[in-house]
């Protein structure tokens, strides 16, 4: 089912092609991408919501999940680095994607408990935490090259054949990614807006100090919030991979940019603006390589970033409090 | 009042918030139960420190806090609310974003089964603050903004309740408003500590002042007796008899 090759050339181009209508095409692949680039950047905006850090190891973590699915699904022997052992596991794709987001979530519950619950507790600066985020963001993406080896890996080897719908032409499994993902955000907004937990993950957005002195577990909040944007990294991770036929060691690390410009269009801490802004980015990519040469469509993401700020600062959703 | 008995006790408490600087070099203070007690003195004496002391936000070096007997001393936020204190910090005192229907239930996060029961109690207190429940207390004055803190910080039933300067940003009117409101809450049975830079309009509806000079307590009377004390007249109330 699955094995690491390198993805053919041809389909890898085919994926992003193939419509009648050259500006609708791109206009669906935009959302296509905007919505599993929100899948992986919800997690860092609420992160930076609740914490108010800017988690740098944030595209590790969606890389992982693919790394982990890659892993159990293989059928070939495969070996984690520094354990002396082969494993020849070989499940089938949507057992190992399931074990993979479970057990990226746990590694979410962990890497906060470990690390960044303590340093919270010892107060230690938001300049400082980011500096180590971007140090465990170096050591993970060398850990997880070291493990997967510098070439492409793919989930599966099975094509998904590109359906033609109207002007549209698209994959069975694409359409599956793109139903997965708007049930995971609208799961998030669920959570967010309809539970008493949710509402306590907003109070403590807002305010952490006030939080607390409403009786509000402040602590336990950041860990769910942890759980969750691992869980959510992870699960964006895979749809990529299987999106994109393919994932690199890097491809998270590469993506991070993406995601601080989505989190930041959409309104940075807003728990729907990493939804709005990934969407006009995933949309501004794509719709661009329709006039402009395809290497620049991140940079013209970027661009608009910039002139979004420019009209208005606090990003798209993001509110302007009134003082006092 | 004198006969209720004690439920809030400071003993010689110091704290700061940078190592090596105290901020409170001994503060003390005795509340019974059901007391309005306001603390006054000039700028820098401590008195937003020495509550937020109370409340666990500033670390305690030495000295204790007990609750009705048992030492409360340096507990969390979260657990003091848990034990029935409540605490409305002079600013940023809403949760913006949320509306003020969902502030009141971050308010009663650990008793969420009585919301509801809770919620009509405070509607008996703030209506305007029950017609308006889905409004979002971002959008909200600064007096608007002090109801809801105060009425989210009632939400646990708590018995004692700590105010940080209420007054402070409000139009002349609105502070009257606050004043009254932190009465009316006081009849309800809660025991209310308020820190207030306006000293004169604290004096007179509180039942006992404290007057704070760098960071200790340097007296206490009943607000009447305070009001008349020449020495506060000339330190803080200005001029004589206004």
């Amino acid at each position: 089912m699955a094995e690491a090759t390198t993805p053919d050339p041809e389909v890898a181009t085919t994926a992003t092609g193939g419509g009648t209508n050259l500006l609708l095409q791109n206009l669906f692949n935009g959302v296509v991408f905007g919505l599993l680039l929100a899948l992986a950047s919800v997690g860092l905006s609420l992160i930076y919501g609740t914490t108010a850090l800017s988690n740098f190891a944030h595209g590790e973590m969606v890389t992982f999940g693919a790394v982990l699915t890659w892993f159990l699904a293989t059928p070939q022997p495969v070996t984690v680095p520094l354990v002396p052992v082969e494993f020849h596991i070989g499940l089938p794709l949507i057992p190992a994607a399931l074990l993979a987001i479970a057990i990226s979530a746990a590694l979410g519950w962990v890497q906060d408990k470990v690390v960044w619950s303590q340093l919270r507790r010892r107060r230690v600066g938001l300049v400082q935490q980011m500096i180590v985020s971007i140090g465990l963001s170096l050591a993970l993406v060398n850990f997880i090259q070291w493990w997967i080896g510098g070439r492409p890996v793919r989930l599966t080897t099975s094509i998904d054949p590109r359906v033609q719908y109207g002007p549209i032409s698209v994959g069975n499994v694409t359409l599956i990614s793109m139903a997965i993902a708007i049930t995971a955000l609208l799961g998030v907004a669920f959570f967010l807006q309809r539970t008493r937990l949710g509402r306590a993950t907003r109070a403590v957005s807002d305010n952490p100090a006030l939080a607390s002195a409403s009786g509000i577990k402040v602590d336990s909040i950041i860990r769910i919030v942890w759980v969750m944007a691992a869980g959510l990294a992870a699960l964006g991770g895979i749809l990529l991979a299987l999106y994109q036929q393919g994932f690199s060691f890097d491809d998270g690390t590469r993506l991070l940019l993406m995601m601080f410009a989505a989190v930041t269009l959409g309104g940075l801490g807003h728990p729907y603006g990493a939804l709005v802004g990934s969407l006009v980015i995933g949309i501004v990519a794509e719709v661009s390589t329709v006039w402009l040469p395809p290497d620049l469509k991140f940079a013209t993401a970027l661009g608009i970033l910039i002139i979004v700020l420019l009209v208005r600062p606090q990003g798209i959703l993001g509110k302007a409090e009134r003082v006092g | 009042m004198t006969s209720n008995p004690v439920i809030l006790h400071a003993d010689n408490l110091i704290a700061g918030y940078l190592p090596g600087i105290n901020i409170l070099n001994g503060c003390s203070m005795e509340v019974r139960q059901g007391e309005l007690i306001g603390i006054i003195g000039p700028n820098g004496a401590g008195k937003s420190t020495f509550l937020k002391a109370l409340f666990g936000l500033v670390p305690v070096r030495d000295g204790s806090v007990t609750l009705a007997g048992e030492d409360i001393t340096n507990l969390r936020a979260d657990q003091l609310v848990s034990r029935g204190v409540g605490f409305v910090p002079q600013t940023n005192n809403v949760f913006p974003s949320l509306t003020i229907e969902e502030n009141l239930e971050m308010g009663a996060y650990r008793a969420h089964k009585s919301f509801k029961k809770q919620l009509e109690r405070i509607g008996d207190l703030f209506p305007v603050l029950i017609e308006r429940r889905h409004q979002r207390a971002g959008s909200l004055s600064g007096g608007e903004r002090q109801m809801v803190a105060m009425a989210r910080a009632l939400m646990m039933d708590p018995q004692v309740l700590l105010l940080d300067e209420p007054s402070a940003g409000l139009s002349p009117v609105r502070q009257d408003e606050t004043f009254v409101r932190t009465r009316d809450i006081n009849r309800t049975g809660v025991t209310v500590i308020m820190v207030e830079q306006n000293a004169r309009r604290c004096l007179q509806i509180c039942d006992r002042g404290y007057v704070l000079d760098q960071g200790t307590s340097a007296y206490t009377a009943t607000g009447q007796e305070l009001l008349k004390d020449p020495k506060v007249i000339e330190l803080y109330l200005g001029t004589l008899g206004a």
